[in-house]
């Protein structure tokens, strides 16, 4: 398997808290990241999406935001041509529907979920578990 | 004894979710108070025909217990007959029934019992400890006429108790013990069903606040969530990065974090404290409209909805202020429901006098959402019980209890009405609250 080379890499972050953002961000610096873009919404998130000069690795998105929530972006990324399978991670603060919330994200393929709040090393785990999947699915191909 | 258990209720789910008393026994068990062993053997006979009285030996506690489950001596067909020999017997008899939750129906009292006391007034003193007892009054003289027996025992027993002179007929006998007999049965069963209709409406009436304060948790848990991140992402930066200028912010953040969780938890408390839930006070309904905006704040950030209220006139009114909060709530969360995606909620009030009572003012609330409103036809049916547009989502209580809240808890008027334009609008009339007149005038 390919080494994940985090140095090229571009994160997209998307959180209506920006301090939220600010904590992910560092988290990802501290991971290796060099590049993290940031959105405050799943509309603003999708301007990204949709310019294809960007370069976007992997995108970690709140589920809850006004305007448009992180399901609605995922659905989005899911069906434009040239993103489709970049990995997603969905963050969720709610608990007591989480399970109703995986199922309705399995279902546009999400690749992972994180429950707020949670720790670097929760959070480092995801995104290898994430990014790894991408590069075997992609090996598959 | 199984032939003298009568299921008399059937047991549903529902009854059985509300009280576990839900198989109802039927009660046979009659007194007879008679000096004269062979008036008291003939009521017997009549009423049981083939059982046996056995006088219960007094001073014999542990007999006296027993006389009620013993089934083998005094009970044939249905009805339990235990005989008392004077009135301190009966008293006895009477007060272990309870004890054993074994009740009597009613009782026949001789009126001279040969004792120091007669059996007008023996039933009296049965009465101030069990007062569901029937009497019926067997007596050989003319000696108190029914006036009289109704003065001892107060109107309020009027129905309690019954007459016949001897010599009887068997006929009489039995029609008087059956009467007596079913009469108290229909009154506990109507007390024990209206026990269970109570218990029922307060479960669903807690129900739909617990549906409220869910909704209320929802949005606390996120707003926790992202203050615990807040908290635990900062302590972690600190660490890791390790620099006076990282840590000092870092800790500043976390404080700051701190501050708002307990203001948050502090709102949430606030809102479901059963103590203060039938407090009536004089409160401006701003206050109660502010708090419910506020608690659902998260909710209409998330759906994107947004809130006008122009500024009014401060209305006061002698109101429940948890109930209100509880009512706008309600409102709030059907217009979410309305509005998915986003939408807008428009709230007015104003005061209303009426040029023929100038004194009493109303306060006047209308609440509109600005989703599709509600098919005409249905319209009448959304205040019913039970009846919901939002298929598994709803329970069909919500607007029921606003509208009993503020026409039964406060003496307004609730309805509900599509707006001519979009949505759907809600107008609630309260009384506004009137300063005390001096008195003197």
């Amino acid at each position: 398997m390919k080494e994940i080379n985090m140095d090229r890499m571009v994160v997209l972050v998307v959180d209506d808290d920006e301090q939220i953002r600010s904590i992910i961000k560092d988290y990802l610096i501290m991971f290796g990241f060099k590049t993290i873009i940031e959105a405050k919404d799943g509309a603003d998130a999708y301007r990204f999406v949709l310019d294809t000069v960007q370069r976007i690795d992997l995108i970690i998105s709140d589920w809850e935001m006004p305007r448009t929530d992180g399901l609605t972006l995922l659905r989005a990324v899911r069906k434009h041509h040239a993103r489709h399978k970049t990995p997603f991670i969905m963050v969720t603060s709610q608990q007591s529907q989480e399970k109703l919330k995986i199922t309705h994200a399995k279902r546009h393929s999400v690749d992972c979920y994180i429950i707020k709040p949670f720790r670097a090393d929760v959070l480092k785990e995801k995104v290898m578990q994430a990014l790894k999947l991408f590069e075997e699915k992609k090996e598959a191909s | 004894m199984s032939q003298a258990i009568k299921k008399l209720l059937p047991q549903t789910s529902f009854t059985e979710a509300v009280s576990t008393s839900s198989i109802y026994t039927y009660n046979w068990r009659v007194l007879i108070v008679e000096d004269e062993p062979a008036i008291a053997e003939g009521i017997q006979a009549i009423i049981a025909p083939s059982s046996k009285i056995i006088p219960i030996q007094r001073s014999s506690r542990q007999k006296a217990a027993t006389a009620g489950t013993d089934t083998g001596n005094h009970i044939i067909d249905k009805f339990e007959v235990v005989w008392a020999k004077n009135p301190t017997d009966a008293i006895q008899y009477v007060k272990q029934s309870l004890v054993d939750n074994k009740p009597f129906a009613m009782g026949f009292f001789d009126v001279l019992l040969g004792a120091e006391i007669d059996g007008i007034e023996l039933v009296r003193q049965i009465h101030t400890f069990d007062p569901r007892m029937y009497a019926v009054f067997v007596t050989a003289y003319h000696d108190r006429s029914v006036d009289s027996i109704n003065q001892i025992l107060g109107p309020d027993k009027a129905d309690r108790w019954d007459y016949m002179n001897k010599p009887f007929t068997d006929g009489s006998i039995l029609q008087k013990a059956r009467n007596a007999v079913s009469m108290w049965n229909l009154k506990q069963q109507k007390k024990i069903q209206e026990e269970q209709l109570a218990e029922a409406s307060n479960l669903l009436l807690q129900g739909e606040r617990a549906n409220t304060v869910a909704a209320v948790g929802r949005s606390v848990a996120h707003e926790f969530g992202n203050l615990l991140m807040r908290i635990i992402g900062h302590a972690e930066i600190a660490l890791m990065k390790g620099d006076i200028m990282t840590m000092q912010n870092s800790l500043n953040t976390i404080l700051k974090a701190g501050d708002t969780a307990a203001a948050v938890l502090t709102k949430f408390k606030k809102m479901h404290n059963p103590e203060q839930e039938t407090d009536f006070q004089i409160i401006s309904i701003n206050q109660s409209l502010d708090e419910a905006i506020d608690l659902m704040g998260h909710e209409f950030k998330k759906k994107s909805i947004k809130v006008t209220r122009p500024i009014f006139q401060n209305c006061t009114l002698e109101a429940n202020h948890h109930s209100l909060v509880q009512v706008f709530m309600n409102l709030f969360i059907n217009a979410t429901h309305a509005m998915p995606t986003s939408g807008q909620i428009d709230i007015s009030v104003a005061k209303i006098v009426n040029p023929e009572e100038p004194n009493s003012a109303w306060i006047e609330i209308r609440i509109r959402d600005h989703g599709p409103g509600i098919p005409e036809e249905i319209l009448p049916l959304v205040m019913d019980p039970f009846f919901t547009t939002k298929g598994q989502q709803g329970t069909g209580l919500g607007l029921g209890i606003c509208k009993e809240i503020i026409q039964s808890e406060h003496q307004g008027e609730f309805s509900v009405l599509n707006h001519p334009a979009k949505g759907l609008e809600i107008l609630i009339r309260l009384p506004e609250h009137q300063e005390a007149e001096d008195e003197g005038n």
